[in-house]
Formats: structure tokens, C-alpha cells, sequence
């Protein structure tokens, strides 16, 4: 059953996932060929002392990526549940209606992860050619957190989607920004390594938000 | 489930009023910040306060007023230049002859502020070649990292270890009873500078020691540290006058200084100074420092003996209390913040 | 017999304006049921209080003996729903959502869906998105058919579609429904759809339930009594006449009573009338007699 769902969300989300992928995939690119390009013209050592003494990222362009890819993906799989109020039909399936929300919140999430994971593995690999572990290890963990917010922001989304009224939507939204807000200060390369295993198991624990809106859904509220 | 995602919500827009609500406060009652710019003048034997309100105007603690004319030759070190084109450089300052170009080699500005302290690392440094055999520094082309167990070199176009390099730095520093990896080093790769004396570094078990490259061979120095001082943080100096190699901070929050060639400790006659909370600015010349140390709390300057470093004068700005200052206070001790003016961290914490 | 459907006491109201108050009904096995009633009189509310969309401030329905917000999945696969305007998964092909909707249902008949797709005029890998709304009727039909659920809830099943569409929504509807003794629970803004469908009626009221009785009983004995009376004639209806009116000397009333009955009433009541007649009605003009005309 829960394969059905995930059927049912891939209908809905491949080609948002497809045009993530190619987003990703392209800035990235664009971005790793930049960094070598640099490194051709103006030699390995100025760049190395770049990042090293100015702390300059060189990839942090992407860093508002995520976040706009994690509110389009839960747009295209949650505004389609509401049209008409299809979601209806959803949880009139003969299955748990937990586990069928779990299941669709579930199935954006692991495709961001596995988006974003293949993203950041690919800076990795591509960086660490040309930059030394630290220097490269510096970079990921750095860029951790805007992927971390592309998540929260989808899970996020999700909740302000599936909420039946437009007044709660709104207040919803204000608490959405401020909390993806808080995932860029621009303070410091690996700034946030001591917050990031709180900022982790928050996200995980705000997919139960999606919740709230579902069983206000259930309970047939209205502006 | 419910349950627990309304409690979650409760509790996630609780937090959020405390962290927007002060800071919209902050934002609306935000005034400018009048600190006025304090400096020990040798000549009068006290400290000079410039300060902005319908123009410049100059004090000193005893509140005779200043022209800035007059202010120039009472600060004949930090004025020099506007006195030399003036012609009005002194011969001599407190008795003691004075040149143009002695005031300018012996003056220094020099700043240590806790965000550079309390900030992630990368964990790779550059170490400068010190005697370069070119008139200007130049920036090595490799970088070096501690491991348990050495120092280790990488080139930066092949981005491949430079085993060599490294095991001839490695041997250098344990046989001067180096102990990796190294705890914390201060140093300053920068061409822009006069010289280089490479890196102040602590080792696994906080023993100082002195590390440059000189001709591409290792310069390793172990320093002796006073008895009873365990050195907390290191800063390595490089003034033009070559005086001094470095400052050092020890847990008893002392502030020492540390001579170049004969590497000893001179303790510097300021009462407290701890890098992790106090931004320090310090404004030497041949005669005092003005050393600025500053906290959330209050600022306190104070004039040091540019020879043995004694202290010759104190002076902490008082600050008003009033009504909205308290309110502020307030408002600033229960606010959750992310950030901090003393750390380059975010993360979640109440109050400054 | 055994109620299917059983709704106690509902009460409900959006913000202070009260839909309705302490409204029961039930719905017994092997009967296709109609809701009727106005605009704004509260078919929507019964139909989403029952799937379960909407919790009613007070009261509760049950459905196989059990309230469908906590409902066993089990239980719920032997309820269909046809949400208002014939809504599916619009974003899925004809074959997707068989084989999505096919993987919750064990009893899942596919060729009773494939039949009902034969017949239109659709590509298999056509979006439903860009069907006409009487295609999608047919899909929603179709799905539901496969399901072969016990009970059937539609919501307005009418909306939207041509004369052609409704009559063949309403033929495979009433031949399913009475096939297999499966119980159904339907509103519909087309009051002429539901004679042609429905054993029992509700008649609803703003506020409360006019009459819930088997349609048959209606048609057979309600009508229309018609006659002239002297302009401005103030006539006394008792509890047995619904809905008196009279537009200049033309009178008319609506009543259960015999015509025998009616006669008697008028004569003891001494009305001055004329040209007294009484017709049997269909559906739509006895719901208009009922409820009347505003």
C-alpha cells in the first residue's frame, strides 16, 4: 500500500524532480567549474589562501537552492491533494491515515535527501581533487545547513499546503520564513556544527506539522 | 501524534517571540552608540576623550577642553605626521630624544577580538618562508596541517603531501620535545607586513614553541614559560620594531608579552584580560600603550610603561543608568539570539 | 432491519449561524437513500459529517456500528465515495489510478472498471485533467464499481454533467445497487435524477428534517389539491396541509391526506371553493410542495 502512495507521489513530483535534479546537477556543475577555472588563472595557492585567510566558500551561491527547491517540490505534491479537495479522497483510503501522510511527507523527504546527498557528494568529490581534506570537508560541512533547510522548508511548505483555512495558512507562513531564516546567518564558514544536530532532529520532529493541518482538514474547518 | 506536533508548534512559536519581539524592540529604540575615542597622552600624563556632539569635542579626565591642534602635540606619537607636516614634531617627549622616524617605528596598533578566537577552523595554516630571498614576503605555496602525530606539508597546485617537507618538520619539532598534535597556533601569513616571524604555537601538552621557516628549513624554538603559568591563548605580534615576538594569555586571565630573540615573559600590569570575552585594542608607541579592553559589560582603558609594561593610569567609561537602559537590559537578558558579537557560532542562546 | 447508516442528534453550526439542531436519521441496508432538500439547508454538512470531513459540534454517525474518523481500514474499504463534482486524481491516466486504487482493495474488480472505460472515448494514457466532466463521471464510476464497496456515499452526483451522462450515472447506479443488495446514501441537486433511483427520501428543511419516508409512498399519496377560492380568503391549514397559497382566486395546497378526506375537510371547514381538484405528483413538484417554493 504504501508503494501505492508512492506511486501515486512520483506521478505527481517526477518532473519537479527531474528539474531539481537538473538545477542541482547544472549550479553545481557551474559552480566546480568555476573553482577550477580560478584555479587555472590565478594558481591553486591564491585560491587555497583565499579560503583559507577570507574564509570564502566559493560555492555558497547555492546556498538559497534548497530552500526553493524543497517549497516547489511539496508545492507540486500537496496543492494537488488540496484542489478540490482530493485529499479527501486520500484519506478515505482503506489504510491508516498516519501512515499514508507519513508516507507521502516520507517519500519528499528521502527524494530531497537523496537530491541533496547526491549534490553534496558531488562537490565533495569534485572539490576534493583540487582542495586539500580540510579545505574541502570545510566547504561541505559549511553547505550542510542550506540543504538541511531545503527539507525543513519542504516539510514546511507541506504544512502550510494541507491547511484548509487561508487565515492559519498565513500564520503559518510567518513561522515557515522565520524558522528557514534561522538556517542563514552568514557568520562563518561551519558556524552552525554545534547547532546542526539540534537543527536535524527539529526538522525531523516538524514533519509532524503536516498533521495539525490534516486532522483540521478532517474536522472540516473553514475561513 | 497530533498531540505532540501541537505541543511542538506551541513551543516553536514561543521561541520565536523571544527571539523576534526584542529584536523588534532593538530595532525600533535603536540609538547610536556614543563611545568616544580615549588615548593616554604622555604629555599631560592623562587620558584624552574625543567625543562627537555638535562637533569634536576634546577633554581630559580632569575636563580641560582641547583644540585639535592642541590635541595633535599633546599625542605626539598618534599625531606624528599631522605634527611633521605642521613642523611641529617635538625634539624630545618626557625628556627622552624623539625622532620622526623612531615615533614611526615604534608605534603600533594591534587588536585582538574574541570572534577571531571563539570561531570554527579549518585546521590548515601557511607558514611564510622568513628569510625570502626577495625584498617583498611572499605567500608559500603549499599549506601545513597538525595530525597526531606531525606536521604535514601539502602542496597547493598538486594537492599532494609534500613527505619530505613534512618529515623534515616533523623530526625538527620532536626533537625540540614537541608533543602532537598541536592545541592551538597564532600566526600571521601576510605579505603585507615587514617581516615574518612564522607561528606561536602550543602543543598537545600546552608547551610553547616557536615555529618559521627560514630558508626552507625548519626554525623550531621551545619557550620557557614562567613557573606556575599555564598559557591559555597565543598572539604573534610582528611590530616593526621587533621588540616583542608575540602576547600571551595565561587560565589566571594575566597578559603577558613575550621578547623576541630572548623569548622572556614580561607580564603586562592590566588587572584581567580574557580573549574568549574582552576585544582588546591596544595603541602603542616608545613611551605608553593606550590598551583598550573591552567587555558586554563595560569598557576600561588603560596606560601602560611601554618599557617594563607597568600600569600608569585606569580609566573605565561610566555608564548612565536610566530608565530605558534597564528596560533594554532586560529585554536583552531574556531575548533568544542565534548569534553573538563575541562568536562566530550560531547557535541558540538567552541573553548577551 | 439493520441500519447501515445511523446519524444521532447532529447539531451543527459555521461560526453562530445554525445549520441544523438534534437532527437523526438512518439508512437501513439494501436501500438507496436521498437527501434532498434546498440550498444552505444542510446536504453538504450530512454528506461530510458522514465521510467524515467535518466534525459536528454535537452528535455522531455511525457507520457499521462504528464513527468513521477512527474507522478500521477494513470497514472503510466497504465504503465508496463519489466526492462532489465526480473529484479524482486528476494528474493520473485511466490505467494509473486503476493500478494505484486496485492496490487498497482486495476485492478489487478490474474488469468492472475496464468495461465502464471501454465505452469512452478516451486514450489510455489520457490525463483525467483533460477529460470532460462526464468522462470523469464515468472514471469516478468506474473506480467505484472495482471498490465494490457495501455502502455508497455521492455527493451530488448530478453536478456538472448533460441529461445522457446522468441517465446512464443513474441507470449503472440502480442496477448495481439493486444487483447486490448494496445500500447507497446520495444527494443531488436534480430532484427528476433521484425519482428514477432512490427507494427512500429525506426531505430536509432548513433546520431539520421535513419527512423521511420510501419514495413510493410519496408519489402514491401526496398531492396537489387546487381550486378557486374568494380573493383574499384566509384558509386554515391544519398540521395536514403543507404550504397553502393562493394568487388572486387560485388556490393550491399540498397534502397526504386521502381525497375523500380532503373533501370532508373542506366541508366542515365550510371553504367557499371552486373547481376543487387533486392531482398525484411527481418527485420534483411534491419536494416543491413539501418544502415550497422559496
Amino acid at each position: 500500500m504504501i508503494k501505492a502512495i508512492f506511486y501515486k507521489e512520483w506521478i505527481k513530483t517526477k518532473w519537479i524532480f527531474i528539474l531539481s535534479a537538473l538545477a542541482l546537477f547544472g549550479f553545481a556543475s557551474y559552480l566546480i567549474f568555476n573553482v577550477y577555472r580560478m584555479i587555472e588563472l590565478k594558481g591553486a595557492v591564491h585560491i587555497w589562501e583565499v579560503m583559507i585567510q577570507r574564509d570564502v566558500l566559493f560555492i555558497d551561491m547555492i546556498r538559497f537552492v534548497p530552500p526553493v527547491i524543497g517549497i516547489l517540490f511539496a508545492i507540486t505534491q500537496f496543492v494537488p491533494e488540496m484542489q478540490r479537495k482530493c485529499l479527501k479522497l486520500t484519506l478515505h483510503l482503506p489504510c491508516d491515515a498516519q501512515k499514508i501522510i507519513l508516507s507521502m511527507v516520507g517519500y519528499g523527504a528521502v527524494m530531497l535527501l537523496l537530491l541533496f546527498s547526491a549534490t553534496l557528494a558531488c562537490f565533495y568529490v569534485n572539490l576534493r581533487i583540487i582542495l586539500v581534506e580540510q579545505i574541502a570537508n570545510h566547504i561541505i560541512l559549511s553547505a550542510v545547513v542550506w540543504f538541511l533547510s531545503g527539507i525543513l522548508a519542504y516539510l514546511l511548505t507541506a504544512w502550510c499546503v494541507l491547511e484548509p483555512t487561508w487565515k492559519r495558512r498565513i500564520l503559518n507562513a510567518v513561522v515557515s520564513i522565520l524558522l528557514v531564516k534561522i538556517f542563514f546567518y552568514n557568520v562563518a564558514g561551519e558556524a552552525y556544527n554545534s547547532f546542526l544536530p539540534i537543527l536535524l532532529l527539529y526538522t525531523a520532529m516538524a514533519s509532524s506539522f503536516v498533521f495539525l493541518s490534516v486532522s483540521r482538514f478532517k474536522e472540516g474547518k473553514q475561513d | 501524534m497530533k498531540k505532540f506536533s501541537s505541543v511542538l508548534l506551541i513551543i516553536t512559536v514561543a521561541f520565536l517571540c523571544l527571539w523576534q519581539l526584542p529584536w523588534l524592540y532593538s530595532f525600533a529604540t535603536a540609538k547610536k552608540d556614543k563611545s568616544p575615542f580615549v588615548l593616554y597622552s604622555p604629555v599631560i600624563d592623562d587620558f584624552t576623550l574625543s567625543l562627537y556632539t555638535d562637533g569634536m569635542q576634546h577633554t581630559d579626565l580632569s575636563g580641560n577642553v582641547y583644540t585639535q591642534s592642541e590635541l595633535d602635540s599633546i599625542h605626539p606619537f598618534f599625531y606624528a605626521r599631522q605634527l611633521l607636516k605642521d613642523e611641529r614634531f617635538p625634539d624630545s617627549v618626557k625628556g627622552i630624544p624623539v625622532t620622526y622616524k623612531d615615533s614611526q617605528n615604534e608605534s603600533f596598533y594591534y587588536r585582538i577580538n574574541p570572534k577571531d578566537i571563539n570561531a570554527p577552523q579549518i585546521g590548515v595554516y601557511q607558514l611564510m618562508e622568513s628569510m625570502s630571498s626577495r625584498v617583498k614576503l611572499e605567500s608559500p605555496d603549499d599549506v601545513f596541517r597538525f595530525t597526531k602525530k606531525s606536521i604535514e606539508f601539502i602542496d597547493a597546485e598538486t594537492n599532494t603531501l609534500n613527505s619530505d617537507k613534512s618529515a623534515r618538520f616533523t623530526e625538527m619539532l620532536s626533537k625540540s620535545g614537541f608533543v602532537f598534535p598541536a592545541n592551538s597556533l597564532s600566526g600571521n601569513p601576510s605579505v603585507k607586513k615587514d617581516y615574518d616571524e612564522g607561528y606561536l604555537v602550543l602543543d598537545a601538552e600546552n608547551n610553547l614553541f616557536h615555529l618559521k621557516q627560514t630558508v626552507g628549513r625548519p626554525y623550531v624554538r621551545k619557550i620557557d614559560i614562567p613557573e606556575g603559568v599555564k598559557i591559555k591563548n597565543i598572539f604573534i605580534t610582528e611590530f616593526r620594531n621587533r621588540k616583542s615576538l608575540g602576547f600571551a594569555s595565561d587560565t589566571e586571565n594575566n597578559f603577558y608579552v613575550i621578547e623576541n630573540k630572548t623569548y622572556d615573559f614580561h607580564k603586562i600590569g592590566i588587572p584581567e584580560f580574557i580573549p574568549e570575552k574582552n576585544a582588546m585594542m591596544i595603541y602603542g608607541n616608545m613611551v605608553d600603550w593606550t590598551i583598550k579592553v573591552s567587555s558586554v559589560e563595560k569598557v576600561v582603558y588603560y596606560a601602560v610603561d611601554a618599557n617594563d609594561y607597568s600600569l600608569i593610569k585606569t580609566y573605565e567609561e561610566a555608564e548612565e543608568e536610566t530608565f530605558s537602559g534597564k528596560v533594554s537590559k532586560f529585554v536583552t537578558a531574556t531575548s533568544l539570539r542565534f548569534t553573538h558579537p563575541l562568536d562566530k557560532y550560531v547557535y541558540p542562546r538567552f541573553g548577551l | 432491519m439493520e441500519n447501515i447508516i445511523e446519524c444521532r442528534n447532529l447539531t451543527h453550526y459555521y461560526n453562530k449561524r445554525k445549520i441544523y439542531e438534534n437532527l437523526s436519521f438512518s439508512v437501513p441496508k439494501g436501500r438507496i437513500l436521498g437527501l434532498l432538500g434546498k440550498n444552505g439547508t444542510g446536504k453538504t454538512t450530512s454528506i461530510n459529517i458522514l465521510s467524515g470531513y467535518l466534525k459536528p459540534k454535537e452528535g455522531e454517525c455511525l457507520i457499521f456500528g462504528e464513527n468513521i474518523v477512527d474507522m478500521r481500514p477494513e470497514l472503510r474499504a466497504k465504503i465508496g465515495l463519489l466526492i462532489e463534482g465526480h473529484v479524482q486524481y486528476d494528474f493520473m491516466n485511466i490505467e494509473q489510478i486503476e493500478k494505484f486504487y486496485s492496490r487498497f482493495y482486495p476485492n478489487w474488480k478490474r474488469e468492472a472498471y475496464y468495461e465502464l472505460m471501454s465505452r469512452l472515448k478516451v486514450a489510455p494514457k489520457q490525463k483525467i485533467s483533460r477529460m470532460s466532466c462526464g468522462q470523469r463521471s464515468q472514471v469516478a464510476l468506474g473506480l467505484i464499481l472495482a471498490q465494490d464497496p457495501e455502502l455508497l456515499i455521492l455527493d451530488d452526483f448530478s453536478l456538472g454533467l448533460d441529461p445522457g451522462y446522468r441517465r446512464l450515472f443513474v441507470d449503472y447506479l440502480k442496477e448495481y445497487a439493486n444487483s447486490e443488495d448494496k445500500t447507497v446514501f446520495l444527494t443531488s441537486h436534480i430532484i427528476q435524477d433521484m425519482e428514477r433511483l432512490i427507494d427512500d427520501c429525506i426531505i430536509m428543511d432548513y433546520g431539520k428534517i421535513l419527512t423521511q419516508l420510501p419514495v413510493q409512498h410519496l408519489l402514491d399519496n401526496f398531492r396537489k389539491v387546487s381550486c378557486s377560492l374568494p380573493e383574499r380568503y384566509k384558509f386554515e391549514a391544519n398540521s395536514d396541509f403543507y404550504n397553502p397559497a393562493q394568487i388572486g382566486n387560485n388556490f393550491e395546497v399540498y397534502t397526504f391526506l386521502p381525497e375523500n378526506d380532503i373533501r370532508s375537510y373542506f366541508h366542515n371547514q365550510q371553504i367557499p371553493n371552486d373547481n376543487f381538484r387533486t392531482e398525484i405528483l411527481n418527485l420534483e413538484d411534491a419536494f416543491i410542495g413539501l418544502t415550497g417554493k422559496y
